[in-house]
């Protein structure tokens, strides 16, 4: 029989601007709150291993050794400790390792901590850091960024299949309503369509970053850090806790081509498909089974491009599904309920936990009210690192 | 002797990949050949051939940035993806104004020191 293997415990940081504060400080704070919502904070001595997923603390923070310094701080030697870096998916990659970590019998309990803090550096730094995951002598060197990557691919997309930035406000606008209602969202406030798009004056709060994509096409530089509690739910371990497990039920990743241009199609995210079909094949269950999703927006069009390699809607058909109400709160599928990236914000390291805590509080029923998914049985995140080269898709399931 | 002589100067140039086992073209350089699985030797470049990545392209996409990282000290820069004639394609800059996809354009390269580090060859497509 395959390990049952489900989340008991999460934390998570308001996300924002921690910049004066230590990242271990930061991400030890989100793992205590884990550890207290698990009740296991006087037992944390029972947690078998811990994962810290992290992108750049290298760089951003001129620090490294961060799960060492992270399990000193919060007096847990002599626990196991070390660092998963996947770029932005570092963190779906902690969850997926911590799994496999239980699953093979090599731990019952595992601490994950995804985090970062990218404002210590100015905003041209930290798009400079970011940039670093791209191909060093093809693309960084070209001076490409990832906004760059998401002005061409939204080109694409739009060209194609007649999206247009209208769209894409609306994507923000829905995402921005919904973080509005999240205690932990970096950006706490709405958008109407009239400021960013319909107004004559739009394009002075909602200028151009990498046409076509606008300020509010993309996500803010944000710290922050969140954290999970997992268990084999069939261990004697199981016992210590007392909330009911929410059980992962499926788990998938998968890469493409280091240079976007090296792609058959540079429009077909492939790693994001064969991703999310190996995690619903795991959870044997496909995508009209799913209540909600958590998909990683960094850049609005990735929103739509996303939820349609993972199945939710026709290819080119999700900005009809936006323009239509069902991707809000209260609409047939939920997406980015929690404000996404683009309203919560994109801590590198953290975001694909983060992610997998919206999961588990929606699952749960613990959402701010106004922004809860109604009967929510499956969840399911994809956390997407580089430009769709190294993908994680997480399925959790309310048993 | 002093030979202040600029004759050995090469214009910059960036380089695509032959695999000579199976003749399949690349770029950037692999390490492994994706047609028929022959390996670079990076040191030696045995069994393998350069090639400059020149002559007419087409863009296949393109955006204007207008925040750009650290160390570009101008309003915005153009980048697109181009397909060369031999059907390799490519990322760099653009060195028209008003880019249409489907466009064709002409490869030029340029030395750029606006990234840390030593200078680096770039592509210009105009």
């Amino acid at each position: 029989m395959t390990t049952r293997v489900g989340i008991v415990g999460v934390g998570h940081t308001r996300f924002g601007n921690s910049s004066e504060y230590d990242l271990a400080d930061v991400m030890a704070y989100a793992a205590t709150d884990a550890l207290i919502d698990a009740g296991i904070l006087e037992q944390r001595h029972e947690v078998d291993q811990v994962f810290v997923a992290n992108m750049a603390s290298g760089i951003f923070c001129h620090q490294t050794s961060v799960a060492s310094s992270l399990v000193s701080r919060m007096d847990m030697e002599p626990v196991p400790a070390e660092l998963i870096e996947n770029g932005p998916a570092s963190g779906a990659s902690a969850v997926k390792v911590a799994y496999m970590a239980i699953a093979s019998g090599m731990a019952d309990v595992v601490l994950v901590v995804g985090g970062e803090i990218m404002r210590k550096l100015t905003g041209w730094e930290a798009t400079d850091t970011v940039a670093t995951m791209l191909h060093t002598e093809a693309e960084y060197n070209m001076g490409l960024t990832l906004p760059s990557f998401g002005g061409m691919f939204a080109r694409l997309y739009m060209d194609k299949y007649g999206c247009t930035e209208r769209d894409l406000a609306l994507v923000a606008v829905k995402d921005h309503d919904n973080g509005a209602l999240n205690q932990y969202a970096h950006v706490q406030g709405t958008c109407t369509i009239d400021a960013i798009h319909d107004n004559v004056t739009a394009s002075v709060v909602n200028n151009y970053v990498a046409e076509p994509l606008r300020m509010y096409s993309t996500c803010p530089v944000t710290d922050g850090a969140a954290a999970l509690v997992l268990v084999n739910m069939d261990s004697p371990k199981a016992a210590l806790f007392k909330k009911k497990a929410v059980r992962i039920a499926g788990v998938g990743s998968a890469t493409d081509t280091h240079c976007v241009h090296n792609r058959k199609d540079p429009l077909l995210l492939d790693a994001v498909r064969i991703a999310g079909e190996k995690a619903y094949k795991m959870a044997g269950i496909g995508p009209k089974d799913i209540s909600f999703a958590e998909l990683h927006d960094a850049f609005v069009i990735l929103e739509l491009a996303i939820s349609e390699e993972v199945g939710f809607f026709d290819r080119g058909k999700s900005y009809l599904a936006v323009r239509k109400g069902e991707t809000t709160i209260h609409g047939s599928l939920p997406i980015n309920p929690s404000g996404g990236l683009k309203s919560k914000g994109h801590p590198v390291g953290a975001t694909g936990v983060s992610q997998v805590v919206e999961l588990v509080r929606q699952l749960r029923g613990e959402v701010e009210e106004g922004r809860q998914v109604r009967d929510p049985k499956y969840g399911m995140s994809v956390n997407f690192g580089g430009f769709g080269n190294n993908v994680v898709a997480i399925i959790c399931a309310k048993d | 002797m002093i030979d202040f002589s600029m004759y050995d100067v090469k214009a910059p140039e960036i380089l695509g990949y032959k695999c000579l086992t199976c003749g399949a073209l690349h770029y950037p350089a692999p390490m492994i050949c994706s047609k028929c699985s022959s390996r670079r030797d990076p040191v030696t470049g045995k069994r393998w051939e350069t090639f400059p990545l020149e002559g007419p392209v087409t863009l296949l996409t393109w955006t204007r940035v207008w925040n750009l990282p650290e160390g570009y000290n101008v309003k915005y820069l153009l980048f697109g993806i181009v397909e060369f004639e031999n059907g390799l394609r490519a990322s760099g800059r653009l060195g028209v104004d008003e880019p249409r996809t489907g466009m064709k354009l002409n490869t030029r390269v340029e030395e750029s020191d606006e990234r840390p580090g030593k200078p680096v060859n770039v592509f210009v497509f105009e």
